[in-house]
């Protein structure tokens, strides 16, 4: 009995554990909702270690295309990236008339881009650190392409 | 001791280390300092669906991402100017004129339409435009003259009003010739403090750029 508490209590540490692994970098987070009818309803929520999980797994052919397109972009990238970091809860940009609005916001250290419109809701938020991680991978798979 | 207690302890102490891992990083992270400078655009509109505009961009952020981007004629934070569009006019000469000026009045236009005064005051470059828009709703006559603006037309002023250190715009043309140096321009103004750029107002648009020490348009 007490063999199988104690496995029970290590299957229970393990789990919560790799829970807070998985999650420990925030979520990355997309929401679509488009109101005409038969519009689709979009609700994606990644654990951000998964993108940075599957960099690691990526083949690194596929890696390095990737990375020769957007080769011009990385040193942007990992600079705002890095920058933003600093500003955790700050907003950036707030477009609205009667009919839209577009809000680019950091909110508790992600990157927030809504977009409310009479057709579509379109909420996008994602861990500033995994821009970062994905820069960062992507120049390592293509030094000085 | 017992095995029971120890397994429980080691379970409450996973708990404790999950909820630390749990907590997002810029929750532990010092917010930004008071001191940081941002630029703010604002823009109001009045027209079709009265759009607003607000941006609130961190100078600093801008000064260390402007170099990162090179695309067309913005390289490493300089502008480079075709000089199809300085049509043969000398910007640097023309600056170092009125920078080794005293302070005073420049240029002052007035007319029926247009009132320009450009002045440098205390290290500032001012210019200031307003426009009067009743004047041009002259309209011409059968036999070609001018007809005023029926005398119940609501005269329609647009007021721009500019204010430069003029150490930012000794910075914007530090570069060389055929271009500006926005980086340098921006780290002045970044130097220079809290700030009124730019002022534009009509009967339809507001716009108005300045920077000041919150991270948010009042």
């Amino acid at each position: 009995m007490l063999l199988i508490a104690k496995a029970a209590l290590g299957v229970t540490a393990a789990v919560a554990l790799t829970t807070a692994y998985v999650f420990h970098e925030g979520v990355i987070r997309v929401d679509v909702d488009e109101s005409r009818s038969g519009g689709s309803h979009v609700h994606v929520w990644v654990p951000a270690t998964a993108v940075s999980a599957g960099l690691r797994l990526t083949p690194r052919h596929h890696l390095q295309e990737a990375a020769a397109q957007v080769r011009p972009y990385l040193p942007l990238l990992r600079e705002l990236s890095k920058e933003l970091q600093k500003y955790p809860n700050a907003e950036f940009v707030d477009v609205r008339d009667s009919e839209d609005h577009v809000l680019i916001t950091m909110r508790e250290g992600k990157l927030s881009i809504d977009v409310v419109s009479d057709s579509e809701k379109v909420h996008v938020a994602l861990p500033v650190e995994t821009i970062a991680d994905v820069a960062d991978r992507l120049e390592d798979a293509a030094p000085g392409i | 001791m017992n095995h029971f207690s120890r397994g429980l302890l080691g379970f409450a102490g996973s708990l404790v280390l999950s909820a630390c891992a749990f907590l997002p990083s810029p929750i532990l992270a010092q917010t930004s300092s008071k001191s940081d400078q941002w630029i703010h655009v604002r823009v109001e509109s009045k027209e079709d669906k009265g759009e607003t505009v607000r941006v609130n961009v961190p100078l600093e952020l801008a000064v260390k991402v402007l170099p990162a981007i090179n695309h067309e004629n913005l390289q490493g934070g300089k502008v480079r100017i075709d000089n199809a569009h300085l049509e043969d006019v000398d910007l640097r000469a023309l600056l170092d004129a009125v920078r080794t000026a005293k302070d005073g009045e420049y240029v002052t236009v007035q007319s029926n339409e247009n009132n320009v005064r450009i002045a440098k005051d205390n290290g500032y470059l001012y210019i200031h435009v307003t426009e009067n828009n009743s004047a041009k709703k002259e309209s011409k006559n059968a036999e070609g003259k001018q007809v005023p603006a029926k005398s119940g037309a609501a005269a329609k002023e647009s007021k721009v009003e500019v204010k430069i250190p003029m150490k930012v715009v000794d910075a914007l043309f530090s570069a060389g010739k055929d271009q500006l140096d926005v980086l340098a321009a921006l780290r002045a103004l970044a130097a220079n403090g809290d700030t009124e750029l730019v002022n534009v107002k009509d009967e339809e648009n507001t716009v108005r750029i300045w920077i000041d020490s919150k991270n948010i348009a009042d």
